[in-house]
């Protein structure tokens, strides 16, 4: 049995769809499952946590280079024309896996360590191995995708 | 009022300040619990310190503990803001020190609700 239990693709839709409501959107309804077909992300940034079950496993966010920088202005409450610095869109991204890491951890049936989060252009390697739940978004349009998966 | 948010995120830093600075609180910001101890024993004085868990150097329960070990500052109110989200841990927390628990994510009305509880805002208060 893995160890994520019965955490799967539904309860991580629950909680993404919560935190942007409550912190990105300020209202729900902006972050909507995806329905234009097969999910093709540009310019991709990762961003993930790890959760000390074993084997371990991770949370990680994926989504657009340009979608990226428009959660961080979402989030800060910057206007949509504001420039806004990489380190600043790094840590946006990797607070937005944080948040959804410990709440995915807030459902294991046993207490687990949680990583800090870590950002990058590139695959985590281990990415997509035992997948427990995947969840497609559009976020105002663009795609994201939501991953747990075991490593 | 003067508020000290504590949080490795910047992200998360500015949006708590944002809120408590609508709430009416000044605000002033650390990194992680060392840099937050480092203000209190420089004599930088808070009525609240909003505290993640996770970060690095020292993370937001050894901050409470040290924090409450010390006893130099029996008035600052210690309210956890993190995403450690187990009944167990919320126990661990409050059981160190902490007066009140936050579960990102939230909302700018969750927290105002606590400080309302805390006695840190008149009751009613919302903005």
């Amino acid at each position: 049995m893995s160890p994520l239990g019965a955490v799967g693709a539904q309860q991580v839709a629950q909680i993404a769809e919560e935190f942007f409501a409550a912190m990105i959107d300020r209202e729900p309804g902006l972050l909507t499952p995806w329905s234009q077909g097969p999910i093709t992300v540009a310019d991709p940034l990762h961003a993930w946590v790890g959760l000390g079950t074993v084997p371990a496993s991770r949370v990680q966010l994926t989504t657009g280079a340009d979608t990226a920088g428009a959660l961080t202005r979402a989030l800060l409450s910057m206007g949509e024309a504001e420039p806004v610095a990489d380190d600043n869109v790094v840590d946006a991204l990797g607070e937005i896996a944080n948040v959804l890491g410990g709440n995915v951890k807030a459902l294991l049936a046993e207490h687990v360590g949680i990583t800090l989060p870590e950002v990058s252009r590139q695959v985590p390697p281990g990415s997509g191995r035992v997948g427990a739940g995947e969840a497609l978004f559009a976020w105002r349009g663009r795609p994201l995708v939501i991953s747990l998966y075991t490593i | 009022m003067r508020a000290l948010v504590i949080d490795d995120s910047t992200t998360m830093r500015a949006i708590v300040s944002e809120m408590l600075g609508g709430l009416g609180f000044d605000t002033a910001q650390a990194g992680d619990g060392r840099e937050a101890l480092d203000l209190l024993e420089s004599g930088q004085r808070f009525d609240l310190a909003c505290i993640d868990w996770n970060m690095p150097v020292m993370d937001g329960l050894e901050f409470v503990a040290a924090v409450r070990a010390r006893r130099q500052w029996p008035d600052l109110t210690l309210m956890m803001v993190t995403t450690e989200g187990e009944r167990g841990q919320i126990v661990r927390a409050l059981a160190a020190g902490a007066h009140e628990y936050v579960i990102k994510p939230f909302t700018s009305d969750a927290i105002a609700s606590k400080l309302v509880l805390l006695g840190l805002l008149p009751v009613g208060e919302r903005r």
